[in-house]
């Protein structure tokens, strides 16, 4: 249960920031659900993480990338494993991100239709500026999307089985192309 | 443990719990002897102290990588390959033993019961003639005392116990051993190996031997051993036994005699001599939770803390006899250290055998045995090198775009066609220059002095590795290998992890420290059967060499105690 510590020291910070500190309506945004190190992440922005990596896979008659909580993963990546220049340049670019949402569509991401949503990142899907902080947000944010689903319980034992034990290694088997699989 | 000196004292200490150790505990224990092991790190258990064997890809928090923070306090560590999140527990932390770099030198070290036998790549080749006999031919270091007979039967004696996969591919420059069945070669393997034996008359494609049981016989069951499961986590300890590692093999089997103590926890400060009887007694032990400075006795002493941390001890036990540390009158301690050049890579593709793949995973791979300068000098450069050679198909998924689409793409990724790769072991040559020293006035928190590592590529490395690229390069191209690639890692000395030397076999007392037994000239009673020990590295994975030393090193050390010699 990798998220256990996070969360028990969320609801530690909770009780004593509750006690202490503002009513919670008067807070402007609800919290993230997880306590992060380094990087600051409201309620809002967590919800528009788990819509976009939704909108990046979604779930259709198998799970999408909410169902295996890719946003989480993506935080914990973020706020664990990047440098201190690419945590900022990610913060920066998801910032940079809803400018861009609103700029094409009006609106916040989250507020945004599957339409508006599937309009914004097409054009990402276009930039070629590697100085494009939205960009560099949206490629970074899909690539741990895509490593949290290929590497999730679901993909790995109904989709590209992992076995833990193979008890076998054969040099040289006929190559057979695998069936299209339905996703 | 009781305190009082008879308490205290033992027929033999084992400094060091590693591939070596474990041995030494096991042919001491076996042989009678009450054994006390000293391991300066924490206990591992067999099964139980593999906290991350049986998880699942999605069970580790990042995945398998190692946080920024974990990697900005631990530059050094963070560069060896298996330092990942399912087998960091077993790798020291570099702020936990630091060291001084005169020049870069990434020291990899795994501090606990079972050392780094947890952690190792588990290949297993012998040596021959060809390497023993390099120095005294080519002319550098000193001459082995040592010749492949003196080794051989010790070489089945360990083969037999730990299991080793191999082929019997009745080579003069990498003799056969007791093998248990090799595993496959893939069929690119197969056709390289074929490719080469047709082309080149004195180079050869083999399947790389490995300590794993592809067939376990009786002896392996008997230790609470299993056949490989092919799982190739190896690093997060084995839950079958299916490698040879210290924990799973040789030290339960030395608990089962009753003559074995383990003393985790436990620093060796220094080894005492006394001047009247003129031998060692025993070790000072710093006991690294309380603190507290012990000494324990024994009539023989060896000393396996893994090359570089032997080289401390000894440089560390000085004495009025010894001023410049334990055995040292040549003056070579800590000098003549050497250790692999792991530099060179090449990667390439092959079109053929589209319609083959592989099934399930293998724990090993092939392996060219060095074919330049076997038989007589040939290049500019001195030795030689061998290379891994491995090849398999790959799986490539398309993530361009975003939704349906691309999770359709996620759901079938395309078999890419054949990559092949290898990657070089080259002999360094042993000289005086490269060093390990004690710091004069710095000392770590068991008031040790800090040691300082002064190690350098050389000439004939840089050499060596331009040839690795040229001769690859052309039996890659001839084979009809595409899309060849050669890289060089310039990673620092200490990374291949196979350190050895400092401590060097030879047969005059004025330029080596170590007899034909591994005994130190001057101190008869201890031993030295670690990487320390090594007076030239040649190119194969170095293990299985200390196991052999060691089993007929302790074999040597008990029919002189026997004999009132020690």
């Amino acid at each position: 249960m990798p998220l256990n510590r996070r969360t028990v020291l969320k609801q530690f910070l909770y009780m004593s920031a509750g006690m202490a500190l503002l009513p919670a309506c008067l807070q402007h945004h609800a919290k993230s659900s997880m306590l992060l190190k380094h990087i600051a992440i409201d309620g809002d922005q967590e919800k528009t993480l788990a819509e976009l990596s939704e909108t990046i896979i979604p779930a259709t008659t198998t799970p999408g990338a909410k169902d295996v909580s890719a946003h989480l993963f993506v935080l914990t990546m973020v706020d664990d494993c990047f440098t201190k220049a690419d945590r900022d340049r990610w913060q920066a670019g998801f910032a940079a991100f809803e400018k861009m949402s609103n700029d094409l569509n009006g609106k916040n991401y989250l507020s945004s239709t599957p339409q508006q949503r599937e309009a914004l990142l097409t054009k990402l899907e276009t930039v070629k500026d590697e100085k494009d902080d939205a960009a560099w947000f949206y490629q970074a944010t899909k690539r741990l999307t895509i490593r949290c689903y290929t590497s999730s319980k679901f993909y790995l034992t109904k989709v590209q089985v992992y076995e833990l034990v193979p008890s076998r290694y054969k040099g040289c088997v006929p190559y057979k192309p695998a069936a299209r699989k339905v996703a | 443990m009781g305190n009082t000196k008879e308490t205290r004292t033992f027929d033999a200490i084992v400094i060091g719990s590693g591939i070596s150790g474990g041995w030494a505990a096991k042919e001491f224990t076996e042989k009678g002897l009450k054994t006390l092991v000293l391991e300066r790190g924490r206990d591992v258990q067999h099964l139980k102290d593999y906290p991350t064997t049986n998880k699942y890809p999605w069970e580790f928090e990042h995945r398998g990588d190692i946080t920024a923070d974990v990697k900005e306090a631990n530059p050094v560590v963070s560069r060896c390959y298996a330092f990942r999140e399912d087998a960091m527990h077993f790798f020291v932390k570099d702020t936990e033993h630091p060291y001084v770099q005169d020049k870069p030198f990434d020291w990899i070290r795994g501090y606990q019961v079972g050392g780094k036998s947890l952690l190792w790549a588990r290949q297993t080749q012998r040596w021959s003639d060809f390497d023993f006999e390099g120095p005294a031919r080519d002319g550098f270091a000193v001459d082995w005392p040592i010749r492949y007979k003196d080794i051989a039967p010790w070489y089945s004696h360990v083969e037999k116990f730990a299991g080793i996969s191999g082929n019997k591919d009745g080579l003069p420059n990498l003799p056969d051993g007791e093998f248990l069945p090799p595993l496959e070669l893939s069929c690119v393997e197969n056709y390289f190996k074929d490719f080469v034996s047709k082309n080149y008359k004195d180079r050869n494609v083999i399947y790389a031997r490995c300590a794993h049981l592809t067939e376990p016989q009786p002896i392996h069951l008997e230790q609470g051993r299993g056949q490989c499961q092919k799982r190739n986590l190896c690093q997060r300890g084995c839950p079958f036994g299916g490698y040879f590692s210290s924990n799973s093999s040789t030290l339960p089997w030395a608990q089962r005699t009753g003559n074995l103590t383990m003393r985790p926890h436990s620093v060796v400060h220094s080894i005492i001599y006394d001047e009247q009887k003129g031998k060692a007694t025993g070790v000072r032990v710093v006991d690294t939770q309380s603190k507290e400075m012990i000494e324990y006795y024994a009539n023989v002493i060896f000393v396996n803390a893994a090359a570089v941390n032997t080289n401390i001890i000894l440089l560390n036990s000085t004495s009025h006899r010894f001023p410049n540390g334990l055995g040292n009158d040549s003056g070579v301690l800590g000098k003549y250290f050497a250790f692999h050049n792991y530099r060179g890579h090449i990667s390439a593709e092959y079109d053929g055998f589209k319609d083959s793949t592989t099934d399930g995973r293998t724990p090993t791979s092939a392996y060219l045995p060095r074919f330049r300068n076997v038989v007589k000098q040939e290049t500019d450069f001195l030795r030689g090198y061998a290379a891994g050679f491995s090849s398999g198909r790959g799986k490539n998924m398309h993530t361009e775009g975003f939704g349906k689409t691309l999770k359709e793409n996620l759901f079938n990724p395309e078999t890419t066609g054949w990559y092949v790769g290898s990657h070089m072991m080259g002999e360094t040559i042993p000289k005086e220059s490269n060093k390990l020293t004690l710091d004069a006035s710095k000392k770590d928190e068991w008031g040790i002095p800090l040691l300082h590592l002064d190690i350098a590529y050389d000439d004939n490395d840089e050499k060596m590795l331009k040839d690795f690229f040229e001769q690859m390069t052309e039996m890659y191209t001839k084979a009809g290998f595409t899309n060849i690639k050669t890289g060089d890692s310039k990673q620092a000395p200490g990374l291949d992890i196979h350190e050895m030397g400092g401590v060097r076999m030879g047969n005059d007392p004025k330029t080596s420290m170590l007899n034909k037994w591994n005994q130190l000239h001057a101190c008869k009673n201890v031993f030295v059967t670690d990487g320390a020990c090594m007076t030239s590295t040649s190119t194969q994975n170095p293990s299985l060499t200390y196991m052999a030393l060691t089993a007929r090193a302790v074999d040597y050390a008990v029919t002189q105690l026997k004999k009132n010699e020690l």
